[in-house]
């Protein structure tokens, strides 16, 4: 530079370069002009102008998610912002990585109810790990490097960073690149080895090891040690819908998902085992059940997290561990090497691996008899994408039906939202993966309520040619509440009937995608390769059964081996 | 439910309150009282929560700030290892001469000072533990008390109590 000072505007981008930004997803806005000004003439980011910024987040998310990497959105000051806020929390909830920049109105009149104001600041606060009003332009290139080291340090998370326009716009002199960080923010990443050492002890001479795999596992990149722990231990693996991913499914040892729309046996295993080894999981509701004390009621309870506020706080455990999971797993691994030899293999693990073969979504594409539409259509998608696929789903049927029968091979290639259960998430996601990996197969696994809060953006798919294909599951209804009600509110499908339209065919031909109806499960080869085919955006119309539903399950209040619609599973 | 209070040490500006705040009203936690000060420090603050509820809700709760990048240090404050003091100014009502030096006596025993007086009225400051203000405010009642101001409570640990 040889200028000697620099706009706020130009700090930004300066910074983000720094940082490794390669994508943004945002919307410009009043107070943003001298943000984008200088984005617009920088080469190195590319800026993917989004038609809502709830999807702007979506994205980001759904790029961090596939690729470990810090996703960047970009929204104006009051609605822009507001906007933002399902997104931004969806990511939190689900510890991704992300960095929103927010224009805000001049400082000089931050707090008047000037025009497109809103206290983005204050809004976002709990819904964010940390967030910056920026009130000085020198303090520029500290926050921009503190926000994305937060956002991907320790349990990652959302930072916002909210710019007013006059920081932007105005100049000063600083140095770049700052490292400086803050001294409140220590992440906890080594393990205490004392405690490794007591999970070794109780590892090592339980009969029944469960492990029992939540994102943390993925987010560390912990899945190699993941498989070598549960291959010497002979334990079988279990996944939160987060952890989905953690081991390939068809793996002999892996059970599938746990929890509420979890696999039976996996359930089982967690009534049956005598050692429990969670890890990177904060046992959600959706994955203990409501009955706690029959969770997991003969087991040790080992809980590895690196966020210390998550132990203890939704079941009480034996033996904590705080710190990353990569490196807590290899320290097992290695005393655990030392103190004993790997046994022949045990009654339990002989038990697993008959419960793995009967585990449905382990086994693969063959639907059993009495499977319904939707079930049959997510095993077609589940055979016909390879490996190296990445799937994302909305929220409701569409998603337990994914996260029950998709058979998820590799880390990353599952992304749904987990703990906000966020509608209109999955097609917003797959633009942010198909952005991170142009080279692979993106699906976005709708229900046809989701896909329609969002689908507005299937134009910035069409502008910028990013090809992804969304699978609608047309029921015409809000499935799984319409579920709900007929299990349990006498089917009085109150206010869950959506109603003819729109005509999904056409609404995707209209924004320039391609589109195809597929009536029937044995269409779906053809209309999938169609689709791949087309070199466009596409989506698919897949009318399944009105009243199809996502069965086993575990009803409000239900213990986890109390789930219903098990008739189908055999007893083993 | 038992009352505990907790000391942070958070950095000084605009949005620690609201943050630190957050965390209890998300968790539906009450604050009983607060008190934000400058401390040795430069650059940064101390604040006193004083709040009603059970050990493990606490103990949620403290982690959860821990957790807050603004705040460098919490301490769990038992009443056995804190000095903990709370300032309370009071407006008397004395009806007549007997009561005037009734109430002063009392002032007396309990260490308060008077710090403002009228034909009808004392006022007094005492700086005491929070039980021993409530004792003496309920005496004062019997005289008919027109004003109340307290600070709530801001303690020190003893010794190394702090350092832990």
């Amino acid at each position: 530079m040889t200028r000697e000072k620099l706009s706020g505007a130009e700090i930004v981008v300066e910074e983000l370069k720094t940082e490794g930004v390669e994508v943004a997803f945002g919307i410009p806005g009043g107070v943003l002009l001298d943000l984008y000004d200088v984005l617009d003439r920088e080469e190195a980011i590319r800026h993917i102008l989004m038609r809502h910024e709830q999807c702007a987040a979506h994205a980001a998310d759904g790029y961090a998610r596939v690729l470990g990497k810090t996703g960047v959105c970009i929204a104006t000051s009051g609605p822009g912002a507001t906007n933002l806020v399902t997104g931004l929390t969806n990511a939190n909830m689900d510890s991704s990585p992300v960095v929103a920049l927010t224009g805000q109105v001049p400082t000089s009149v931050i707090g008047t109810n000037a025009f497109q104001e809103a206290s983005t600041f204050t809004i976002t606060m709990p819904i964010t790990k940390h967030n910056f009003l920026v009130k000085r332009t020198e303090d520029l290139p500290k926050v921009i490097h503190n926000a994305f080291y937060i956002a991907n340090t320790g349990r990652k998370g959302v930072v916002l960073v909210d710019l007013p326009k006059d920081i932007l716009a105005g100049e000063a002199k600083v140095n770049l690149h700052p490292k400086e960080t803050f001294a409140g923010y220590k992440p906890n990443i080594k393990p205490n080895q004392v405690q490794i050492k007591r999970v070794v002890e109780i590892l090592a001479k339980a009969e029944r090891p469960l492990i029992l795999a939540g994102g943390g596992v993925i987010s560390a990149g912990a899945t190699e040690e993941l498989r070598h722990l549960a291959e010497f231990l002979g334990a079988p693996v279990i996944t939160t819908l987060m952890g989905k991913g953690a081991i390939p499914e068809n793996h002999p040892f892996c059970l599938g998902m746990a929890g509420m729309h979890g696999q039976v046996y996996a359930n089982r295993a967690i009534n049956e085992c005598d050692a429990l080894l969670a890890l990177g999981t904060r046992f959600s509701d959706r994955t203990t059940g409501w009955q706690l004390d029959q969770f997991a009621p003969d087991a040790t309870l080992i809980q590895v997290d690196i966020d210390t506020a998550e132990i203890n706080k939704n079941l009480p455990v034996d033996i904590p561990i705080v710190g990353d999971v990569k490196l807590a797993l290899s320290a097992i691994l290695a005393l655990l090497a030392k103190k004993r030899k790997k046994k022949s293999e045990s009654e339990w693990e002989k038990r697993i691996k008959k419960m793995h073969e009967a585990c449905d979504s382990c086994v693969g594409d063959i639907p059993k008899e009495g499977a319904s539409v939707s079930e049959i259509l997510i095993k077609e998608i589940s055979r016909i994408l390879d490996d190296d696929a990445i799937v994302t789903t909305e929220v409701g049927q569409c998603q337990m039906f994914a996260a029950h029968y998709y058979m998820t091979r590799k880390p990353r290639t599952f992304i749904s939202s987990g703990g906000l259960g966020t509608m209109g998430f999955g097609f917003p996601a797959a633009i942010g993966a198909k952005v991170a990996a142009p080279d692979k197969k993106v699906v976005d696994l709708a229900g046809d309520g989701s896909f329609l809060m969002t689908c507005q953006d299937l134009a910035t798919c069409v502008e910028n040619d990013i090809q992804v294909v969304v699978c609608i599951f047309d029921n015409r209804y809000l499935g799984m509440v319409r579920q709900w009600q007929e299990l349990f509110y006498e089917k009085k499908y109150a206010q869950t009937g959506l109603g003819i339209s729109p005509d999904f065919v056409k609404l995707a031909e209209a924004f320039g995608c391609y589109a195809e109806r597929v009536e029937k499960p044995e269409e779906l080869q053809d209309a999938l390769n169609n689709a791949f085919d087309s070199g466009k955006p596409a989506v698919l119309d897949m009318i399944v059964g009105k009243e199809d539903k996502v069965l086993p399950m575990i009803p409000p209040g239900g213990s986890i081996i109390g789930m219903i619609g098990t008739e189908r599973c055999k007893h083993i | 439910m038992q009352t505990h209070i907790i000391s942070l040490l958070v950095e000084d500006h605009p949005g620690v309150l609201t943050r630190m705040s957050g965390m209890f009203t998300q968790r539906g936690i009450n604050i009983t009282s607060l008190t934000v000060s400058p401390c040795e420090k430069e650059g940064l603050s101390r604040m006193t929560v004083a709040i009603k509820g059970s050990e493990s809700e606490l103990e949620k709760v403290r982690k959860q700030i821990s957790n807050l990048i603004e705040v460098i240090k919490v301490v769990n404050l038992g009443k056995k290892d804190a000095i903990v003091r709370d300032l309370c100014l009071l407006r008397v009502h004395v009806k007549d001469s007997g009561a005037r030096s009734e109430v002063m006596q009392l002032a007396e025993s309990y260490g308060a000072k008077i710090v403002d007086a009228a034909l009808d009225s004392v006022t007094l400051e005492l700086t005491e533990e929070p039980e021993r203000i409530n004792r003496f405010v309920d005496l004062m009642r019997h005289f008919g008390v027109k004003q109340l101001y307290r600070t709530g409570v801001t303690a020190i640990g003893i010794g190394a109590g702090l350092e832990r």
